[in-house]
């Protein structure tokens, strides 16, 4: 600053008396601040160099007048300067702040294109879900469904069944009935017109083949035990060896003669006594439990 | 016709005048002031159309000031006033225009950079979920 100020003192010298240092002038101050403030900003030099240039040729015609005292020169290059020099700004900060639009369009497109691609894709995976989910509804409701059908039609069928073979539900099982009338008096051998009644229950014991059967012998209280006792086994024994005729596996099959224990009625009376004279076949549950032995009762 | 044919023979003797005062004046080489006029009023009327009323009123006022005293001068055949005033009109015009331009543009960066901001959240939470 002060080197500046002894060559203009030294030029103005070497220039003479008609040379001194220039009249300060409110509006080249005024010029030069601008000019500075807009050099001094970054969006000026990357998106307005032309408006600066223009504001600095300005500026330095301005400064040349001053140097020479054409004061009458200053004013206008150096107002021409300023406005200039804030026109650069102007046109720096707009375009600064368009480019910063612009850059920005190109990230929100990318965030729209993500998220609308984001969302498809929940779309279509929920879509999917919810198509899985219904198939597995529906087909565990038709399972359920087919299983109830299935049920029910087993239930029915082995009610038809049972009830064809009048057995009678008890704690041991379903019990059926064979009457003395199946076999001659004192003899074990079924007699012909026992073969229907086998014949169902044959057919049921092979078609449940889960079901184990019990088969116990019983007679009146006419003659000795040991001989009822005989007898009663040997008709539960004829029954057994009917059925395995018919296919029934013999591990399925129990017997027992029990003799005249276990009397469904009277031994005084000849009605009584034939009731007395029977065959109990019990069937099992469904899932191959065994039979328990005939006690109590 | 009459009107129009005057009004041009008025306008021949103002160039006319304008041509002789040009050749007669010491400045040979700085322009007409009837180009630099019309320069200033091209600048106003762009200004005037980019909304600089509105968003730079006091540049505005400015340039249209300079533009009418430029213009008064000229008429007044005082060239070296109406250069001027048309110069800096010309300047004032611009700047009003840019000036207009900027904030037009800041407010649009503005705007833009909030959706921007919820556009992040938002792209951000459906993200996270």
């Amino acid at each position: 600053m002060n080197a500046k100020l002894f060559t203009g003192m030294g030029l103005a010298l070497v220039l003479g008396a008609c040379v001194s240092m220039p009249q300060p002038n409110a509006a080249l101050e005024t010029a030069r601040l601008a000019v500075q403030t807009a050099e001094a900003d970054p969006n000026v030099n990357k998106f307005a160099p032309l408006d600066l240039d223009r504001a600095r040729k300005d500026l330095s015609i301005a400064e040349d007048a001053s140097l020479h005292h054409q004061d009458a020169e200053v004013d206008q290059p150096a107002y021409l300067a300023t406005q200039n020099a804030r026109l650069a700004q102007a046109h720096g900060a707009t375009k600064a702040d368009d480019a910063r639009v612009a850059a920005g369009q190109v990230e929100r497109d990318q965030i729209v294109l993500a998220s609308r691609t984001r969302e498809a894709e929940n779309a279509r995976a929920s879509a999917a879900n919810s198509r899985v989910a219904a198939d597995v509804a529906l087909n565990q409701r038709d399972q359920a469904v087919s299983q109830r059908d299935q049920a029910n039609d087993e239930t029915a069928r082995v009610q038809a069944e049972l009830d064809a073979l009048k057995a009678t539900p008890t704690p041991r099982g379903l019990v059926m009935t064979l009457g003395d009338v199946l076999f001659d008096t004192g003899r074990a051998e079924l007699k012909s017109g026992a073969g229907r009644k086998m014949d169902q229950l044959g057919q049921f014991l092979v078609e449940h083949s889960d079901r184990r059967v019990q088969i116990d012998g019983f007679t009146d209280s006419v003659g000795t035990d040991s001989y009822n006792e005989d007898l009663s086994q040997r008709r539960a024994d004829s029954v057994k060896t009917a059925l395995i005729n018919r296919g029934v596996q013999p591990s399925r099959i129990g017997t027992e003669g029990y003799g005249k224990a276990y009397p469904v009625a009277n031994n005084n009376d000849s009605g009584g006594r034939q009731l007395n004279r029977r065959v109990e076949v019990v069937i099992g549950g469904n899932n191959g439990t065994a039979i328990s032995p005939r006690s109590g009762l | 016709m009459r009107k129009i044919s005057s009004v041009s023979k008025l306008a021949k003797g103002t160039t006319l005048c304008a041509m002789i005062a040009l050749s007669a004046a010491a400045y040979a080489s700085s322009p007409i002031p009837a180009e630099r006029i019309a320069v200033a009023k091209s600048s106003v009327q762009r200004a005037e159309q980019s909304g600089a009323p509105e968003f730079a009123p006091v540049e505005m006022a400015a340039a249209r000031d300079k533009l009418a005293r430029a213009e008064k001068a000229a008429a007044e055949h005082n060239k070296q006033s109406a250069t001027r005033l048309a110069e800096q009109a010309d300047v004032d015009a611009q700047l009003a225009e840019a000036t207009a331009q900027r904030q037009k543009s800041h407010k649009a960066a503005t705007e833009f950079d909030a959706s921007m901001q919820a556009l992040r959240q938002e792209s951000q939470r459906s993200t996270t979920n």
